[in-house]
């Protein structure tokens, strides 16, 4: 009863952060019908997921069949959930996935592509004028810090390889790698023609 | 040796909670308890349960194994709680049932569902569980929930419930039971028969229905009695799970 009542509470909770996307709830709708088992291995937990119009379903124990079931463990899991590039993961040596995979990859995406109109929910108590300006805040502040952090990842790149020489720069890497391919094509050509010359060096089988 | 069913008429007698009375008379008088507290069906399960009966439906749900297309049957569906979500589960190709032999509860199930939305593949029948007025081997699921008690003919109910059902189809008893340890049973008895009826009083005006209510839990058959009795009936591999130590039984029992 207890994993029931902590699964229904987390589900109320996605299912309202659900509704702050306007296309996350028809998206899912389409998705009505289908089961997802996700069996995490380590540690072992057993989920099930039924997308449906009004949000995401949870369920401890499912009796119907499934559409589709992962098995992995927790930190693929996790991995799989944060990562754009899922279908990699997929394929992983832990990853064991039955059934018909679109059904998770859609729902995935369904997830990853959440907008969440945060400012619409907090117009609920703080009023129009209050949630715009709190928004406005946050938004700028978001984009100062976003901006800083990109500065500071620059400005540390820079310094690594320019200035204190402790990393080769990206492009010096290149030109040194574009060298190497060069000559591996010119010393692959020179052992293609060294074979050459020795097969006509070769006494023949008719004199 | 007198039969103990008899009354001094011959008319044979039941129990409505702790009184005996003449069959005929049992289920009108359950009707008088639903159409008193319909209105405020839901608050009241909400504040006697602390909203834990929502929690036995989601379980019921979790192992009705009801999917896309099935026709389900939800028997003493009061005010559509489960119905709601196997109308979710079936989708548009299936089919769910929301029967209840009282009207009132009916009218509030059916206005309550049609608010919400839940509409297109709902239909709503007033029947009585021992007499189903549906074919032989119509439904995939049949479910009643804390309705089974105040059937008259309990044996009768579930020979009914088989007969609707397909073969390899399930019924689920969701009913009120005895808790498993007496701790438990010694605090869940103060609370019946002491704050139900106070709470009854207080938000319905009608203390007696939560008496009834109380005592009707107790005359219940226990976990293991129902159980032989749906193997009685002609079901198959029944189990039971124990909900909140025993105080509520999911019986499950599959047509052969």
């Amino acid at each position: 009863m207890l994993g029931t009542a902590l699964l229904a509470g987390v589900e109320h909770g996605v299912n309202r952060v659900l509704r702050l996307d306007g296309t996350a709830l028809p998206r899912l709708a389409k998705l009505a019908g289908k089961v997802i088992e996700i069996d995490c291995q380590s540690p072992a937990i057993r989920l099930y997921l039924l997308p449906g119009a009004e949000g995401l379903q949870l369920a401890g124990q499912w009796e119907a069949p499934v559409d589709c079931r992962l098995s992995a463990p927790a930190a693929t899991l996790l991995r799989l959930a944060t990562t754009r590039h899922k279908t990699a993961v997929l394929h992983g040596p832990d990853v064991d996935l039955n059934g018909d995979s679109g059904v998770l990859l859609d729902l995935a995406g369904v997830l990853q592509d959440l907008e969440l109109d945060w400012e619409y929910e907090l117009s609920h108590w703080l009023g129009p004028v209050g949630s715009h300006l709190l928004g406005s805040h946050l938004r700028s502040r978001a984009n100062w810090a976003g901006n800083s952090l990109d500065s500071l990842r620059q400005d540390l790149a820079d310094y690594l390889s320019e200035e204190s020489r402790t990393l080769v720069g990206r492009r010096e890497a290149e030109a040194r790698f574009a060298e190497l391919d060069s000559l591996k094509l010119a010393l692959d050509r020179l052992d293609a023609r060294i074979e050459r010359l020795t097969d006509k060096l070769k006494p023949s089988d008719n004199e | 040796m007198n039969d103990p069913r008899k009354g001094s008429d011959t008319e044979p007698t039941t129990h409505f909670g702790y009184q005996n009375v003449p069959e005929s008379q049992k289920a009108q008088k359950v009707a008088e308890v639903f159409h008193s507290v319909a209105a405020k069906y839901d608050l009241m399960n909400d504040l006697m349960s602390g909203g834990v009966h929502r929690l036995w439906k989601r379980f019921t749900i979790e192992l009705s194994g009801v999917r896309v297309g099935n026709r389900v049957l939800d028997i003493a569906g009061g005010t559509g709680d489960l119905t709601k979500q196997f109308a979710r589960l079936v989708g548009p190709t299936g089919e769910v049932v929301l029967a209840d032999i009282n009207e009132s509860m009916l009218k509030v199930g059916r206005d309550r569902l049609l608010d919400l939305g839940v509409a297109g593949n709902v239909k709503f029948v007033q029947a009585d569980a021992e007499k189903l007025p549906f074919p032989d081997n119509h439904f995939d699921c049949v479910t009643i929930a804390f309705g089974l008690r105040n059937v008259t003919h309990k044996e009768d109910a579930l020979r009914s419930m088989l007969r609707v059902l397909k073969p390899g189809g399930r019924l689920l008893v969701l009913e009120f039971s005895k808790p498993t340890n007496g701790l438990l049973s010694k605090a869940y008895d103060a609370y019946s028969f002491s704050l139900l009826p106070l709470m009854g009083k207080l938000i319905t005006n009608d203390a007696d229905s939560y008496r009834y209510l109380a005592e009707s839990i107790r005359m219940h058959p226990d976990q293991e009695t129902l159980k032989a009795m749906m193997v009685d009936a002609g079901f198959e591999r029944v189990t039971y799970h124990n909900m909140t130590g025993g105080i509520v039984a999911l019986h499950r029992g599959i047509k052969p």
